[in-house]
């Protein structure tokens, strides 16, 4: 733990105005209300350095290949330079026994304090034989590190629904982790892999309240998982017109129609793929053509086909009826009510307060 | 299998800062009232507002169209913080568009802000503390 945020941001050279620009895109990103990046960014300028812990288990990397992808050189390094990163077997320089004493001076230092993040799933088969580290199973490994963590970040979903590995027969016995710690905060952050900025968001809302965020029924912040990829999509307006693509040259995939009955998973997968994008910003697979796989949600790779059309989409009926009433217009007013459901809407008439986001 | 044969359908913007109709989905002109009713309540409270577009169903189109239709204004602020950033005034005073570019020239977000001044452009007190420090030195240099 060292200084206020803000003492190690100014000696980075890291202007006051950098860092409100950067609470205001982060705020929009975590779906909060306009105006609360203020204050956002007073919490977060007194906000102290967190020692993380990070286990990979069952995984194949992609989950850091995405998170090192979002930062250096853009502003979501910064975040990284808040926190102490002090075991990441990717990206420490440490090898071998000095790696290992690495974590346990980290755990003994901060023990109660610090943040766990796992990426992988966990087997149980064998008596976890399929995935060791160190020459120790990652179930004994995250049962000892789980043991003195503050809470935990399940990065991924295989850490967060056993993803992948899980699939069936599932070979391994992946479980979640989830499944094995119980008595500990965790927060699942799905996807295959998880979209950057959900993880620094993550991450920084645990620097500004202290806390983690408001979770849904499957341990997923609000904020990024809160509503579905069809609800946020930009193609939606056609789903409410009735166009679509019936194939992947159509002409109706080329005027870039909804790709729901090419068996796009939108509107039952819960991200923020629509509103972040991906790569910068550059695209998201149903911008790019394609529709949505579903990877955040459990099960996805047994979900019965990625072609194949949902039989029945989401809530259709209410928001079919909706949209004969109301027209063109609902996918504002259907964005405004999701918002007004999470609390955010009180913000439109008063100025919000660092009390009003942790409600 | 010759290039001409792979369908690729080319949308042109239309000259002359016009927007393409067949690209509205309908969503943008609903902003308008809201930004009206923001608008009233800066008058009478001084309450600021803001719309986060990135977060709204909004095509390329509909974005064209509102930045058309509200117009330019008299001020336009360019801040240089880890990319740039425009804070530009449109004709109705009051109404700001701001976008926030990366390094890079990404946009990274945007917001119609309802203010008399963004509150990005106000220097913060502990800013202004260090500019008068760094004042007298230079005074005390002379």
């Amino acid at each position: 733990m060292q200084g206020p945020l803000i003492d190690t941001l100014v000696r980075q050279g890291v202007s006051r105005r950098t860092f409100l620009k950067y609470c205001a895109t982060l705020a929009s990103m975590m779906a909060l209300p306009p105006t609360a990046g203020r204050a956002m960014a007073d919490a977060m300028a007194a906000a102290r350095r967190p020692s993380v812990i990070w286990l990979p288990f069952q995984e194949c990397t992609g989950c850091t290949e995405s998170i090192t992808r979002s930062h250096s050189p853009t502003i979501e390094g910064m975040i990284f330079d808040m926190i102490s990163l002090d075991y990441q077997e990717t990206l420490m320089a440490a090898a071998g026994f000095q790696a290992e004493e690495a974590r346990h001076q980290a755990m003994k230092e901060n023990a109660g304090k610090y943040l766990l993040i796992v990426d992988g799933s966990i087997p149980l088969g064998q008596d976890g034989a399929f995935s060791c580290t160190a020459g120790r199973t990652n179930l004994e490994t995250l049962k000892e590190a789980a043991a003195g963590a503050a809470a935990i970040v399940a990065m991924g979903s295989c850490a967060s629904f056993g993803g992948i590995p899980r699939a069936n027969p599932n070979p391994t016995g992946a479980v979640s982790v989830s499944d094995i710690i119980k008595d500990k905060p965790i927060v699942n952050i799905p996807g295959c892999p998880p979209i950057p900025v959900v993880m620094t968001g993550v991450l920084a809302h645990y620097l500004t309240f202290g806390s983690l965020p408001e979770l849904d029924d499957k341990g997923r912040p609000k904020a990024f998982y809160g509503e579905t990829i069809h609800d946020r999509c930009y193609r939606r307006p056609f789903y409410d017109q009735g166009k679509f693509a019936k194939t992947f040259d159509d002409e109706g995939a080329r005027n870039g129609w909804c790709l729901f009955e090419l068996g796009c998973k939108g509107p039952v997968t819960h991200n923020a793929c629509a509103t972040t994008k991906w790569n910068g910003g550059t695209s998201w697979p149903v911008e790019s053509g394609h529709g949505c796989l579903g990877c955040s949600e459990p099960d996805f790779w047994d979900a019965g086909g990625f072609y194949k059309a949902l039989s029945m989409p989401a809530d259709p009926l209410k928001i079919a009826a909706a949209a004969a009433v109301a027209g063109a217009a609902v996918g504002v007013a259907v964005s405004f009510a999701n918002r007004a459901k999470k609390g955010a809407a009180k913000a439109a008439h008063e100025t919000t307060t660092l009390d009003d986001l942790e409600k | 299998m010759s290039l001409d044969t792979i369908p690729i359908h080319v949308i042109h913007s239309p000259p002359g800062g016009a927007v393409d109709p067949a690209g509205l989905s309908g969503n943008a002109p609903p902003l308008l009232r809201e930004l009206l009713e923001m608008l009233r309540r800066l008058l009478v409270t001084g309450e600021t507002a803001a719309i986060d577009l990135s977060a709204l169903p909004l095509t390329p189109a509909d974005l064209d169209w509102l930045k058309h239709t509200l117009g330019a204004g008299e001020i336009a602020i360019t801040l240089q913080a880890s990319g740039e950033s425009t804070l530009d005034e449109t004709a109705c005073p009051g109404v700001w568009w701001v976008t926030h570019h990366n390094e890079k020239g990404t946009v990274t977000s945007q917001f119609i802000e309802v203010a008399f001044v963004p509150e990005l452009v106000k220097a913060h007190p502990q800013d202004v503390e260090i500019g008068l420090e760094h004042l007298e030195l230079l005074l005390s240099d002379l």
